[in-house]
């Protein structure tokens, strides 16, 4: 009797759970966006399963969100839904090395009264390595979709901050409603950046190396006392607590690394410096200017990242009467261009295994500087490998994504021609098993999203086109135009100013539910201070708070859609 | 990351030396090997593989030192708390910029990169060798050189405690904050030295505190002092504070009024780094004379001039020799100001600062002596490496190019970027933002 009592009390629990799930998968979706099934069958096609390893005519199976068979005769499941390969190419889904997709800027923290001491808030300062990216992560953002158009499946993605804003996560670039529906890893390294707090401490560089060297010495030395009073308390002081020093434990371990984001050659240096002296597993990630120190980062065994966003190609003045200087001037130029762009040529001649960051990058700029790439020495098997096996094998991910082979993630990437060719277009991206369809557009129109989801009325996009913007501060009020425009699912836009100042880029612009933000960045005397805005739209006119985080200040923005586009 | 730098052979001949420690040598040679002096003499021979550089009718003279100085940094001032002894300029080198260059063009083969003048007790600064050309941070590094640090006392530090409602407000401030930190170092090494000398397997290591750390070092006499003053008062408010803690070495850095305790900081050891004639920028520095480095010089007191400057680091030779028109200095007292003397301010004098056998091979040649207005300089050698030749010189010598600049017919020299002793650290007001008078 006993155990029968308990164990029915035990269903008990269980059972509305289990109803509960079962009614949610069993509800019709009136939307109309589930898909009819998760398998599908490539038939026909040139599968490149790994970086030069092409099956022509071969046909791959995905099923249960794997990759279920990969062959020439392989027979296809009853339930797939078939797309015929013929022409394209199949590629496992590129890996994004280290960038913000997904993820959303926290709100600007409020300016806390007494900054200036030695030691600010921990908030304040930056310094929040306990934190995780899970909490920043928006699965509405555009940048998910935006990525996954130019064929990346799954991106660490790191969280914005100052110099240590926390860990980074694996993500699937897949659209799902909750963000644990899109992370296939955890806490998969610390995340750091020599960004200083504005007017509190670490305000720069000088201050965040020190702080850095602080902070490590002092968790190696919690770690052990944490150690000691976990294996006999007794008379022992209790180690206090202290989530900061906890953070760093598995970076002193050796178990967890640090990624860097390092985009100049002086940044990185300054992370090798600070590896030099600690001795942690580091990643340097976001390289523009590396060329140098290739076989410096080899030999110190540091993971590395090569930056996806290039210069634009410098255009020498057509004046007809250059003078020499001028000449030499731009031929100067153009040398340093070619530096960055086949910076990833180095790397891979240096024996150097580098994967990339698409920070500061858009997915329709990807394939652009990919070829770039190539045309600048990079071999397009190597280019591919820092798409999918090198990224896989740094963030130790090779067992289940980088490589088109059964039994791994149904990852995939499906071209109507060789990706690295400039006339191929993304036709099929699959994420974590499910398919996202891309339309092939005539030449010059690259392939818009159709999916299932209704296509964005773009005629009807209240945001595009020009807008007179006005706002006060102390010296008057300042106005001009705000000209925004929309390049697939993302916002781009300028500032102008009335008085002659030059034009500022509209950064992070969101715009959800009738709320538009964005930030812009004005020059304080050498210092970049940053503007947030926000606030709504209605029909044509914008009101928002626009707030300046460097003097906790915020002041009243509006703006006025012109007439016309 | 330990960089091998490049040490030279070369054999400067038949020149007139100016060694600083054993005179004028015409018609005199100087053989570097390897990096070093080895020989100085007439007639040398020429040993094999070793460049002969031919100096008949030209003055040699060891490479200038500037000790203070604000170019190749990244960032000059973690202005943003009173006391931040644990930053260190080392990290911040910045070896593209083309001011070292403009500095090699002036003779210059060693500068004292310090932390701004911001805070009571800002980062420790870098005494670096010139060694233009290399991206990698350490190889600009004086290996072997003494730590320094940067202190402040007066307008600078006191202007930020005001603006932020903080001490130090006022001198007496700033004299506060400096004995009290000695203090809590004191208190800082004796809970370490209690930790260290604990033989037990089980004890637990205090707080470990890299500010505490480096003024328990200073304590210790391995970091040198190197303050940022102008007052007579302050000055002496500063040897009294190291008196009371048994600091044993001092340099005031600008010391305008140092002429005015010439014999106290003779008897107290300490040594100045003087402009040869700035001043009236600021209420604290109107009591000034160009006679300061002279009346030091004459009281016995170790005294460098020096720039804070990326403009007047180009022709120090020129702003020593102000002090033979006003103080009448001899030409080797007048030479040492920006050789010897800052060289035993930055406790190198032992490798650089005079020419002689077994010293660094750091040399400037000139076509005319180097404290003539005619003088111009010829050539810069350190470690027996040419960084500098006028016959050689190239117009665009910037290191690193950004590919999406735009290139101007006219280049605009910016004064104003010139100073960096308070970048960062003025307090940047919202009206400032939106103000035109950027």
């Amino acid at each position: 009797m006993k155990i029968e009592r308990k164990t029915i009390f035990r269903l008990m629990l269980i059972l509305p759970f289990l109803f509960g799930t079962l009614a949610i998968n069993a509800q019709s979706d009136h939307t109309g966006k589930s898909a009819a099934t998760r398998t599908y069958a490539i038939t026909n096609a040139s599968i490149v399963q790994s970086p030069g390893a092409v099956m022509e005519g071969g046909t791959i199976v995905v099923k249960n969100g794997l990759i279920s068979a990969v062959g020439k005769n392989v027979s296809i499941p009853d339930d797939a839904q078939v797309l015929d390969g013929t022409g394209m190419y199949v590629y496992a889904g590129f890996i994004d090395g280290m960038s913000n997709v997904g993820t959303k800027r926290p709100k600007a923290m409020e300016r806390p009264s007494n900054l200036f001491t030695p030691d600010p808030p921990n908030d304040y300062a930056g310094i929040t390595p306990e934190r995780h990216v899970v909490d920043q992560i928006d699965v509405a953002s555009s940048t998910i979709g935006d990525l996954r158009k130019a064929g990346f499946t799954i991106a660490h993605t790191v969280p914005y901050g100052r110099m240590l804003p926390g860990s980074g996560a694996l993500i699937f670039l897949a659209d799902k409603d909750h963000p644990d529906d899109i992370i296939l890893a955890e806490n998969v390294a610390m995340f750091s950046q020599f960004v200083g707090a504005p007017g509190a401490y670490p305000g720069n560089i000088l201050g965040i190396m020190a702080k850095w060297r602080n902070i490590y010495r002092n968790a190696d030395n919690s770690m052990q006392h944490t150690m000691m009073y976990a294996e006999n308390p007794s008379g022992l002081t209790r180690p206090n607590r202290d989530r900061t020093l906890e953070a760093f434990f598995p970076v002193v371990a050796g178990q967890k690394p640090v990624y860097f984001n390092t985009q100049n050659m002086l940044d990185v240096r300054r992370a090798m410096r600070l590896q030099n002296d600690l001795g942690f597993k580091i990643a340097v990630g976001n390289i523009k200017q590396g060329w140098e120190l290739a076989d410096e980062l080899k030999q110190k065994g540091a993971q590395v990242y090569l930056s996806m966003d290039l210069p634009d190609a410098p255009k020498p003045s057509k004046s007809e009467d250059k003078s020499e200087e001028v000449i030499a001037l731009e031929a100067r130029r153009m040398d340093f261009y070619k530096k960055y762009v086949s910076q990833a040529a180095t790397y891979q001649a240096a024996g150097v295994q580098f994967g990339f960051s698409t920070m500061g990058t858009r997915g329709n700029k990807v394939k652009t500087h990919m070829m770039t790439m190539i045309e600048n020495g990079l071999n397009a098997d190597d280019a591919l490998a820092a798409l999918t096996t090198s990224p896989a094998a740094l963030l130790g991910i090779d067992k289940v994504a980088g490589t088109a082979e059964v039994g791994k993630l149904g990852n995939l990437v499906v071209t109507t021609g060789p990706y690295f060719e400039k006339k191929s277009q993304v036709r099929y991206v699959f994420v974590d098993g499910d398919k996202y369809d891309y339309e092939i557009k005539d030449d010059k129109k690259k392939g818009a999203e159709v999916t299932d989801e209704p296509a964005a009325d773009t005629s009807n996009e209240p945001l595009l086109g020009s807008w007179t913007y006005n706002f006060t501060t102390p010296q008057g009020d300042q106005g001009g135009k705000m000209i925004i425009k929309k390049e697939g699912d993302l916002y781009s836009g300028v500032m102008t100013s009335d008085d002659g100042s030059p034009d500022t880029d509209m950064e992070d612009i969101s715009f959800r539910d009738g709320t538009l933000s964005f930030s812009f960045s004005v020059d304080g005397g050498g210092q970049t201070i940053e503007i947030l805005v926000t606030g709504t739209v209605t029909g044509k006119s914008y009101d928002a708070q626009a707030s300046v985080e460097a003097f906790n200040v915020s002041f009243e923005l509006s703006a006025t859609k012109d007439d016309g586009r | 990351m330990q960089a091998q730098t490049a040490k030279g052979d070369v054999l400067i001949k038949n020149g007139t030396v100016l060694t600083i420690t054993d005179g004028t040598q015409e018609n005199t040679d100087v053989l570097i090997q390897k990096g070093k002096i080895t020989k100085v003499g007439k007639g040398l021979r020429t040993p094999n593989g070793v460049t002969e550089v031919d100096a008949t009718g030209k003055f040699v003279m060891p490479g200038i030192l500037d000790a203070h100085s604000h170019i190749a940094g990244s960032a000059i001032n973690e202005g943003t708390s009173q006391v931040t002894a644990e930053v260190s300029m080392e990290d911040v080198v910045n070896p593209l910029d083309v001011g070292i260059y403009r500095a090699l063009a002036g003779g210059v083969t060693t500068i004292h990169l310090m932390h701004g003048s911001a805070n009571v007790i800002g980062g420790q600064n870098e005494t670096m060798k010139l060694r233009y050309g290399s991206t990698n941070p350490d190889d600009l590094r004086f290996e072997g050189a003494p730590r320094t640090i940067k202190f402040a006392l007066g307008e600078n530090p006191t202007r930020g405690g005001r603006s932020r409602g903080i001490q130090p407000q006022s001198r007496m401030g700033v004299e506060a904050m400096l004995r009290n930190s000695f203090s809590d170092a004191k208190v800082y090494r004796t809970k370490w030295n209690a930790y260290n000398a604990n033989k037990s397997t089980r004890k637990v290591a205090p707080e470990y505190d890299l500010r505490m750390e480096t003024l328990v070092d200073i304590l210790e006499g391995e970091v040198l002092v190197h303050c940022h003053s102008y007052r007579a008062d302050e000055i002496y408010m500063l040897m009294k504070v190291f008196s009371d803690f048994g600091i044993p070495k001092l340099t005031f850095q600008h010391a305008n009024e140092a002429y005015k305790v010439a014999p106290e900081l003779a008897a107290f050891g300490a040594s100045a780094s003087v402009f040869a004639d700035w001043w009236a920028y600021k209420l604290e520095v109107y009591y000034s004379t160009a006679y300061n480095a002279a009346i030091l010089t004459k009281n016995g007191v170790t005294t460098s001039i020096n720039s804070d400057s990326g403009e007047l680091v180009r022709h120090l030779f020129h702003e020593a020799a102000k002090t033979q028109k006003y103080g009448d200095l001899t030409d080797n007292e007048a030479l040492a100001l920006i050789t010897l003397n800052p060289a035993k301010q930055l406790g190198i004098d032992n490798r650089v600062g005079s020419i002689e056998t077994g010293k660094d091979g750091d040399i400037a040649i000139f076509d005319a002596h180097p404290l003539s207005t005619y003088a111009i300089p010829q050539m810069t050698f350190i470690d027996g490496v040419k960084y500098f030749d006028r016959a050689n010189d190239k117009n665009d010598q910037r290191l690193y190019i950004n590919p999406e600049e735009t290139i101007q017919e006219v280049m605009i020299f910016d004064r104003e970027s010139q100073h960096r002793c308070m970048e960062d650290a003025q307090t940047l007001s919202f009206s400032d933002l939106f103000s035109n008078k950027k």
